[in-house]
């Protein structure tokens, strides 16, 4: 494989005793559009600041289209960056806004002219080019910023919570807009979120971050579906974690006994560990079947009692309490107006689930 | 009735700051020479006013002065704070912090006292600034105006959108460029503020002028004062009107340009 575009490569940024990134590295290819997930203060913004130039890694090498960039100030870097808060000049207009790199990068007056009229129909404000910021609405105000960041034509473009300040309706569309630009001019994103369904919507690969540092990176259904550790697994969607011991580990199947279950939890496939070590057993919300006696036989079949149900339109939660006072998360889309086997708080309910959706935890 | 209450409290407030104020308004264009007897209006001790050469030529020091030494307290009052407010933690900080704001709290006869020891052990020394004039007055007024410069521009800077500055870097722009582009924008309300500030503050000072001023550059609440010593005369009232009038103008220049800035601003965090 040829080198990668961007190679993140040891990078530490400490300040003072405080680790914001620790020994992160990590390689994005061209054209790609990777999300960089994670909860406030896991080094996230910090990652994407020393990619801009804002911050100098205190250890590692930043190197970008296979030059060295870690020690060139920001506005030597074929980088640019949308701002969370969009940070645009409040006293120049939308054009001159996004006429500013332009100008700075040297560019004929009639070219600059070109490009901008060209950005603005990008992320169509042409009617608007004459006003100032603070003239604008929330959403319009985004594609400016977007706009701007784009004029010059990075080699790649840094994205910090860009939809983080719309509203939901209005977060969707322009996700979908975001992905369809980024994949028309073939620029390489990097996009900072805290908010994991819109890595997901987003992102062709997502890098979670915690305390620091990268603890699993994958496309988003192998995130999702196959978390590495008991953090991902939670910060990513919701899901179920039954502390158990590995009882049997055979070539072909296993058996986690979780008193927390209450039963032998049967998984058809061999799991990475040694008899007795304690593991954690994963398991989403909608991939476990509930019902009062299940019509279908399933390799594992927990009991208890519905405690509450959460309606939230297409999908109604169950909370479940085992015996074992453990509470279970079940969601189930809402197929019928009225469910013809309808569960209330307090009924008895079985839930089923097969081994294979179920992932094993070590860690 | 609470409300009725309430605004005659008002109104009594007002009348004990202005009543004076008016009243010497009034009595400027009184035709009497006894400032307390009203005798008929008139304009007369204006025309006598600008035919005094002392008070005229005071006036024109005053002016050269405040514009000078408010040139260089915001010049001085915008690097002091840029330094205070952007440059991170550094050794003496909080010392060059403590140090430029002394001048608000330190007793005018004692800035004026130090300046003038200071004056006098330079010229002995160095030969400059050889005897008290202008340039003295302008070098003390500069000192104490930039003390109110910083406080008024530091607080702006502090509540300036850093990231957008880090925009302008982004965009390709040198830090100068940045500070020209960006910052200096952002800045400007504050910047005429605290000029202005620094301008009234230098034209109604009489204790620092008298202290590092000489006999050729007495500057005109010098004169002012003098005259009121052998008794309050009308053309002193007139003289005085004049002045209320362009403190007041420039008040509300200012006053009038932070609104727009505020109305503009509002949109910006909506």
């Amino acid at each position: 494989m040829s080198n990668p575009f961007i190679r993140i490569d040891g990078v530490t940024r400490t300040f003072g005793e405080v680790y914001a990134v620790d020994d992160v590295s990590l390689d994005i290819q061209q054209g790609e559009l990777f999300c960089l997930l994670g909860g406030s203060g896991s080094g996230k913004s910090t990652l994407l600041r020393m990619l801009a130039g804002f911050e100098r890694p205190t250890a590692g090498r930043i190197i970008i289209d296979g030059r060295d960039m870690t020690d060139v100030p920001p506005h030597a870097r074929d980088v640019n960056m949308m701002f969370q808060s969009y940070a645009l000049f409040p006293h120049m207009s939308v054009e001159r806004n996004i006429a500013y790199g332009l100008h700075r990068m040297g560019m004929p007056k009639a070219q600059i002219a070109t490009r901008v009229t060209d950005m603005l129909s990008l992320v169509q404000m042409e009617k608007l080019a004459r006003r100032k910021p603070d003239q604008l609405s929330g959403g319009q105000r985004q594609r400016v910023a977007l706009a701007r960041a784009l004029a010059r034509r990075p080699k790649l473009l840094l994205l910090d919570e860009p939809l983080g300040a719309l509203d939901r309706k209005l977060r969707e569309e322009t996700q979908l807009e975001l992905k369809k630009i980024q994949s028309s001019l073939g620029i390489t994103f990097i996009v900072v979120t805290h908010d994991q369904e819109e890595a997901m919507t987003l992102g062709d690969r997502l890098g979670v971050m915690n305390e620091g540092r990268i603890v699993q990176v994958g496309a988003p259904h192998e995130v999702y579906e196959f978390p590495q550790s008991r953090f991902v697994a939670d910060f990513i969607g919701t899901v179920n974690l039954f502390e158990g011991t590995i009882a049997e580990d055979r070539d072909t199947d296993a058996v986690i006994a979780s008193p927390e279950a209450g039963i032998d939890i049967r998984i058809p496939h061999a799991v990475t560990g040694t008899a007795g070590q304690p593991v954690a057993v994963a398991l989403r919300p909608e991939k476990i079947v509930i019902s009062r006696t299940l019509p279908d036989p399933y390799d594992n079949v927990l009991t208890g009692q519905v405690t509450d149900i959460v309606y939230s339109g297409n999908l109604s939660v169950f909370h479940v309490t085992l015996a074992s006072g453990k509470r279970v998360r079940v969601s189930r889309t809402n197929r019928l107006r009225a469910e013809s086997e309808g569960i209330g708080a307090g009924d008895a309910v079985q839930l089923g689930f097969t081994g294979q959706s179920a992932v094993v935890l070590a860690s | 009735m609470s409300h009725t209450v309430l605004r005659l409290v008002v109104i009594a407030g007002f009348v004990f700051l202005y009543a004076p104020i008016v009243s010497l308004v009034i009595y400027s264009f009184n035709e009497s020479r006894l400032v307390t007897v009203w005798s008929g209006f008139s304009t007369k001790w204006y025309g006598e006013l600008l035919r005094d050469p002392q008070i005229l030529g005071a006036a024109w020091i005053s002016l050269k002065v405040a514009f000078l030494a408010a040139c260089l307290a915001t010049v001085l009052g915008t690097l002091a704070a840029t330094a205070l407010v952007r440059h991170g933690r550094f050794r003496g900080q909080t010392l060059l912090g403590g140090l430029v704001t002394a001048p608000l709290v330190m007793p005018e006869v004692i800035i004026g006292l130090s300046l003038l020891l200071l004056f006098v052990a330079l010229d002995n020394a160095l030969g400059w600034p050889g005897g008290r004039g202008l340039s003295t007055i302008v070098i003390a007024h500069a000192t104490f105006g930039t003390a109110f410069a910083v406080v008024v521009i530091q607080a702006r800077m502090v509540a300036l959108d850093r990231s957008v500055e880090e925009a302008a870097q982004d965009l390709g722009a040198r830090p100068l460029r940045v500070f020209f582009d960006v910052t200096l924008p952002g800045l400007a309300p504050a910047l005429v503020a605290a000029w202005l500030l620094a301008f009234t503050l230098s034209l109604d000072d009489v204790v620092i002028a008298s202290f590092v001023a000489s006999p050729g550059s007495t500057t005109l609440p010098m004169v002012i004062f003098s005259k009121v010593r052998l008794g309050v005369s009308p053309e002193v009232n007139a003289l005085a009107t004049l002045v209320i009038a362009t403190v007041s103008i420039l008040a509300l220049f200012s006053a009038w340009l932070s609104a727009r800035r505020r109305g503009a601003g509002s949109g910006l965090s909506g």
